[in-house]
């Protein structure tokens, strides 16, 4: 795969560039590599991700219970390292290098899980930097995404990366089982397999994944020089939210992730409906994945075309429509198959697209430290609403909690667009 | 990039894939590497003889580094250390008693896959299979054989979904037919009926008439010992902080596992011993973290499976006095889901 870009001159690969309107775009060779490096992480990382529910019961004897809680209390951890690692990748231009921290702890983390040999504390200490290193890692390497592609082809970018993000989450757990189908209860070997892909990942950006500023001429700044660099701080990273288009979009992400059901919710849901025999659960996750995979590009090229924040609304249609059909429909393999299918919709249109819509508003220099802002925001509210979808099932039902969320939703996504259409992206300049 | 520095790139990224590929085909060598070839076992494993299962016996999964890893293996009870026979089942939980056995397992995959099968205890032929709904947890037979139980981990298998829940049926042996899922049970407590959308019922274990039982029920982060009535479909809470139940061989007492400590971190349990009589418990001498369903080794001894250390996917059965007090004592290596077979 990786021969294809080899020779291709650093700017664009020949990757089928598409007329977008006015001008053909080409994916940046950055992005590509930015996918390749995302496959084998996310395949690494999906591998021990699958097994770790089996592994924590058997090896480790924790009980579900307990792992959501430690598992709750790291979310807090990773918003701050995320904020650190924005500031530091912005100051020191060197996202490649933040990024590159991130996927090295999290290549560490599976050595560490055969190291601490299911100790509990151990284990949960290195699922704790594991973690971090996520969410080290993400805005950074969105950072290097945004920066390395041109503004009318942000969506179709990061829907690449996306889509290639993808096919490693899906190859993940098959590559877990069939390992542990031919070795059972060897952990530890899935972990040293997890640990060798990781590398291959890791590989890829260090070597072949560039900092902008490194590719750039010299000769380029001499020629046009810049106003004085500021310094960037903490305080330069909050003046972000001055900016009212980037405080729009921050607000109205982190308002709709208030209610956004997570996905192992509303596998459940669909597996109590339907009475789903319980071995056919990965396959929803897959389903998801697979329609996720396939809407990824076309939505990015989409929403480039006739707006990111229209497309980012309509996702959220398209979730809105998963409950409805998960409250009302009579839930038959077809309405199941529909559900996936705007799931992976809602994701195609949500994930990579807020990053898009949101680049635009963010300075350069602050690009990385803006994501994080952006993405710490989303996943604390994603997290609040999981908690409150939680206690709303086991308080009054499923159905209820549904019903909440779906008129929350409801309302939330006009307001949403009436905030969105109130302050229009400036035009380029 | 010039070249040559790009030329330096791709060689470093070769040795890169280089180190990945060995580490990875060292990991699945060595991970392979603890099975001893199927000669050896072979040699170590006596078939399964007539008089052996005859005589009585202790049935056993068995967890040693080979070949039979997940095998169900026979010994003498008189002679537990002698070779085990090892018969064609594979489980991850197995128990026998009177005429029949029960067999609990999954078939790991893409798409993983419980099934149930209830076998012939002499010649562990399967007599009906049925597919379970969730991650095999408890098994237990009655005394005559005639009756089956069991529990799987419904959700068990999701993390960050809303906690876990297990379910609990019961079979009839000869038929395979399911007769109840406890579930559905009318539960009381002092008189009257209580219900909660979070009980779960856990490790059945049978009285000889086959009619009465007695349980686990979680709710609410609590655990209660409930006794059951089958064929009225209902059961009554005797007392709190009694997981996994076991019946002894003469019905007065119940060995069970018994929350130690608490806080974050894994729970911690110790087999204790309940009278009946008296609904008075004592702990027993064992102190290690028992995570199982004890069995009666026999009216003065219960036995129970550990892990040789931590994160070993080997196991030893021990054996403690039902009393209290003396020492564990190691009864068979490399072994889990004891099932003593008094004949």
């Amino acid at each position: 795969m990786y021969a294809s870009v080899r020779n291709v001159p650093a700017e664009v690969i020949a990757a089928p560039a598409v007329r977008t309107g006015r001008r053909r775009i080409a994916v940046s060779r950055t992005v590509i590599l930015l996918g390749l490096v995302s496959l084998f992480t996310d395949l690494s990382q999906e591998m021990v991700t699958a097994v770790l529910p089996l592994y924590l019961t058997y090896q480790v004897r924790l009980s579900p219970l307990q792992f959501g809680f430690i598992d709750g209390m790291y979310q807090g951890a990773t918003a701050l390292v995320r904020l650190l690692g924005g500031l530091v990748a912005d100051r020191k231009e060197r996202h490649k290098e933040v990024a590159a921290t991130g996927y090295g702890a999290s290549a560490l983390c599976k050595l560490g899980l055969v190291a601490v040999g299911g100790a509990w504390l151990g284990t949960t200490a290195v699922l704790l930097v594991d973690r971090l290193g996520k969410g080290i890692r993400t805005a950074p390497r969105d950072a290097l995404i945004s920066l390395d592609s041109e503004r009318a082809g942000l969506g179709r970018s990061f829907g690449v990366h996306r889509a290639l993000d993808t096919v490693g989450a899906m190859l993940g757990p098959l590559a877990a089982f069939v390992l542990l189908a031919q070795l059972p209860g060897q952990y530890n070997t899935v972990f040293l397999v997890s640990f060798s892909i990781a590398l291959i990942g890791l590989g890829i950006l260090i070597l072949f994944v560039e900092n902008r500023r490194d590719r750039e001429p010299v000769g380029d700044e001499l020629a046009a020089p810049a106003a004085p660099k500021e310094h960037v701080t903490f305080r330069a990273a909050m003046g972000l939210f001055r900016i009212t288009r980037f405080r729009v979009i921050a607000l109205v992400g982190s308002g709709l992730g208030l209610l956004t059901i997570s996905d192992a919710f509303l596998y459940l849901v669909i597996q109590r409906q339907t009475h789903l025999d319980v071995k056919w659960f990965p396959l929803l996750f897959l389903g998801t994945a697979m329609a996720y995979l396939g809407f990824a590009v076309p939505i990015g090229r989409i929403a480039d075309r006739v707006g990111r924040g229209r497309v980012f609304l309509a996702g959220h249609l398209a979730l809105l429509g998963v409950y409805l059909v998960l409250r009302f429909a009579d839930l038959g393999a077809g309405a199941v198959l529909c559900t996936l299918l705007l799931f992976g919709l809602y994701y195609a249109s949500t994930d990579g697209v807020l990053m898009a819509l949101a680049s635009p508003t963010i300075p350069e220099r602050l690009r990385t430290s803006g994501f994080a802002l952006i993405t710490t925001g989303t996943a604390t509210t994603r997290f609040m609403s999981s908690v409150a979808f939680g206690a709303i099932w086991v308080a009054w039902g499923s159905q209820v909690a549904m019903l909440v969320f779906l008129i929350g939703l409801a309302v939330m996504v006009p307001a949403a667009a009436l905030t969105l259409h109130r302050h229009p992206e400036a035009a380029p300049a | 990039m010039t070249a040559a520095t790009s030329r330096t790139r791709i060689v470093a990224f070769a040795v890169i894939v280089a180190v990945a590929l060995l580490v990875a085909v060292a990991a699945v060598v060595l991970g392979a590497g603890g099975k001893t070839p199927v000669a050896a076992t072979a040699a170590r494993a006596v078939p399964v003889s007539r008089a052996l299962v005859d005589a009585p016996h202790i049935v056993f999964r068995d967890t040693s580094r080979g070949a039979d890893y997940g095998r169900v293996g026979i010994v003498p009870l008189a002679h537990p250390a002698a070779r085990p026979a090892i018969t064609g089942l594979t489980c991850d939980r197995v128990y026998v008693a009177g005429a029949r056995g029960l067999c609990l397992y999954a078939n790991r995959g893409v798409i993983t896959t419980y099934k149930g099968v209830i076998f012939d205890a002499r010649t562990f032929r399967p007599q009906h299979s049925f597919s379970l709904p969730g991650n095999p947890s408890r098994a237990r037979v009655s005394a005559d054989g005639r009756l089956v139980a069991y529990t799987v981990f419904v959700v068990g298998d999701g993390y960050g979904a809303p906690g876990f829940s297990t379910r609990t049926f019961v079979r009839d042996a000869a038929s395979g037919r399911e007769l109840a899922q406890l579930e559905d049970f009318t539960t009381y407590r002092d008189g009257h009926v209580i219900h909660a959308a979070d009980f779960n019922f856990w490790g059945v274990t049978f009285a000889p008439d086959d009619n009465r039982f007695y349980a686990t029920l979680g709710t609410a982060g609590r655990t209660y010992l409930v006794q059951g009535d089958l064929a009225r479909h209902r059961v009554k809470v005797l007392t709190e902080g009694v997981e996994c139940p076991s019946l002894s061989p003469d019905g007065t007492r119940i060995a069970f596992k018994q929350r130690a400590g608490g806080g974050i971190g894994p729970v911690h349990w110790r087999p204790a011993v309940l009278d009946l009589a008296t609904l008075r418990s004592h702990p027993l001498v064992e102190t290690r973290n028992v995570d199982d369903q004890i069995e009666w080794f026999d009216n003065e001894h219960v036995s129970y499976g550990l892990p040789q250390s931590a994160s070993s996917p080997v196991t030893d059965i021990w054996k403690a006095p039902a009393a209290g007090g003396g020492r564990p004592e190691r009864v068979l290596a490399g072994a889990w889901s004891p099932a003593v077979v008094r004949g």
